[in-house]
């Protein structure tokens, strides 16, 4: 008696088994996970993330910086100074796109491309790496362009940065972002033209909507400011993505944040901002 | 003593048996879910499905991967793949079980279906056809609760809390 059990035992583990033979048969283990969402938006706070829009979405963004928390009830703490900044960006396909913006204050123009170099795979290659190039060209008036002096390529800059994150697990991305910014014209000669900074930022998931997000750029070469340090929170709500964001710039373009910045955080030269960014389906 | 001997011999004649027996597969199985939505209608298609089904034992699996799915809307895909499957967790979802009638190319398979981590036996009738080539194609409900899958009280598409599945996948025999 006891030996049929067991032989049924057997039989019937071996059932179970055979099945998930089956399931070996499949030999779909071997394929490649690619790691994706590391971060809930194109930007990390200031500056650009490894995301991308997908190939065929249209990302129609509007930002929001306000004057310093510290300038007084009179002002309502920055809220009576705001800027602006409109942009788009468009997925030509998903290692690929390109945005346009225009930010208020400073009247500069701004169009960017975004190139996915590679992909963070589990138990795979551990970065996914991005490729940012801007070009800056700020606006002028028809005086301006009457005067001897004036050139046209004097009123371009440059940004260029390779975005380096992973996601370190499923609430946790950490990205570096080496970065040179290049100015065709510079306000004293002894200054350089190239300057370089290094971008350190993140994102931490608290709940599957919002995330909280830091970001800060270390200048290298030729610092004669502050450093921005930014935080922000993404909230998420269907199609849009709220961002909410505290900051010692009030730029909203690399070259500002990165080599510009006066703000002291110490000081309460704080800057508050927000992004809202809608998303379109503009093909399949 | 001898009668284990017997035993191992006849477990080792099945395997055997197993192994020679007639085997169908298919990488390119299609699996498509529909959500009826007051607001937005949520759809997606998932073309890289592997089944494979055993003649002899009327086996019958399945296995995709979540992130195959392909939404019309990359967002909609985002949302699938983070809030509500959480790929990164649960990457697979597999159907574990046996074809346990066939008459007239109705089938009636009965199994543990595991989706987002979470298992349950299901049943399921559907069509499968045998000639050269082994065609299967059902329609059946899931409930999302069934599954743990958490549906938020405000989001932008009212999701069903029921889904409907479509199967229909051509299995090649295996040589």
């Amino acid at each position: 008696m006891k030996k049929i059990i067991i032989f049924g035992l057997l039989v019937s583990s071996f059932i179970a088994k055979s099945q998930e033979n089956l399931l070996n048969l499949l030999g779909d283990d071997n394929e490649p996970m690619y790691i994706s969402y590391l971060f809930k938006g194109t930007k990390v706070v200031n500056g650009q993330s490894v995301e991308l829009p997908s190939k065929g979405v249209l990302q129609f963004t509007i930002q929001h910086r306000f004057g310093t928390l510290n300038s007084g009830f009179y002002n309502l703490y920055g809220l009576d100074n705001s800027q602006v900044r409109l942009g788009f960006d468009y997925g030509i396909k998903d290692y690929l796109s390109v945005g346009i913006g225009r930010s208020s204050a400073i009247k500069k123009i701004d169009m960017n491309s975004k190139f996915r170099i590679k992909r963070q795979i589990k138990e795979g290659f551990p970065f996914t790496v991005v490729m940012n190039s801007a070009i800056y060209i700020k606006q002028w008036q028809s005086a301006d362009a009457q005067l001897e002096a004036f050139l046209f390529t004097n009123q371009l800059s440059f940004t260029n940065q390779l975005l380096v994150a992973r996601k370190i697990n499923r609430d946790l991305t950490i990205q570096f972002s080496p970065t040179m910014v290049h100015y065709n014209l510079v306000e004293k000669s002894v200054e350089t033209h190239d300057k370089y900074s290094v971008g350190v930022g993140g994102r931490y998931k608290i709940t599957k909507r919002l995330s909280l997000n830091s970001e800060y750029f270390y200048q290298l070469t030729d610092k004669k400011n502050n450093n921005a340090l930014s935080f922000g929170f993404d909230i998420e709500t269907g199609g849009h993505v709220f961002q909410l964001h505290l900051s010692n710039s009030s730029a909203m373009i690399a070259p500002e944040f990165i080599t510009k910045t006066n703000g002291n955080w110490l000081d309460g030269d704080i800057y508050f901002g927000f992004n809202i960014s809608r998303v379109f389906t503009i093909t399949k | 003593m001898k009668a284990l001997k017997i035993i191992k011999i006849f477990l080792l004649l099945i395997i055997c048996h197993s192994v020679s027996a007639q085997k169908y597969i298919s990488k390119e199985g299609t699996i498509s879910f529909f959500s009826d939505a007051p607001l937005e209608d949520i759809s997606a298609i998932n073309k890289s499905v592997s089944a494979v089904y055993d003649f002899e034992s009327n086996d019958l699996v399945f296995s995709l991967f979540i992130t195959d799915f392909v939404f019309p809307k990359s967002l909609m895909q985002e949302h699938f793949n983070e809030n509500y499957l959480e790929s990164d967790l649960y990457p697979k979802s597999t159907f574990i079980g046996k074809v346990i009638s066939l008459n007239n190319d109705v089938a009636s398979v009965k199994g543990d279906l595991t989706i987002h981590g979470v298992t349950n036996r299901i049943n399921v009738i559907g069509s499968l056809i045998k000639k050269d080539k082994v065609r299967i194609s059902a329609d059946f409900k899931v409930q999302l609760e069934d599954y743990n899958i958490a549906i938020p009280k405000i989001v932008m598409y009212k999701i069903a809390e029921e889904i409907e599945i479509k199967v229909e996948v051509e299995l090649k025999e295996i040589k």
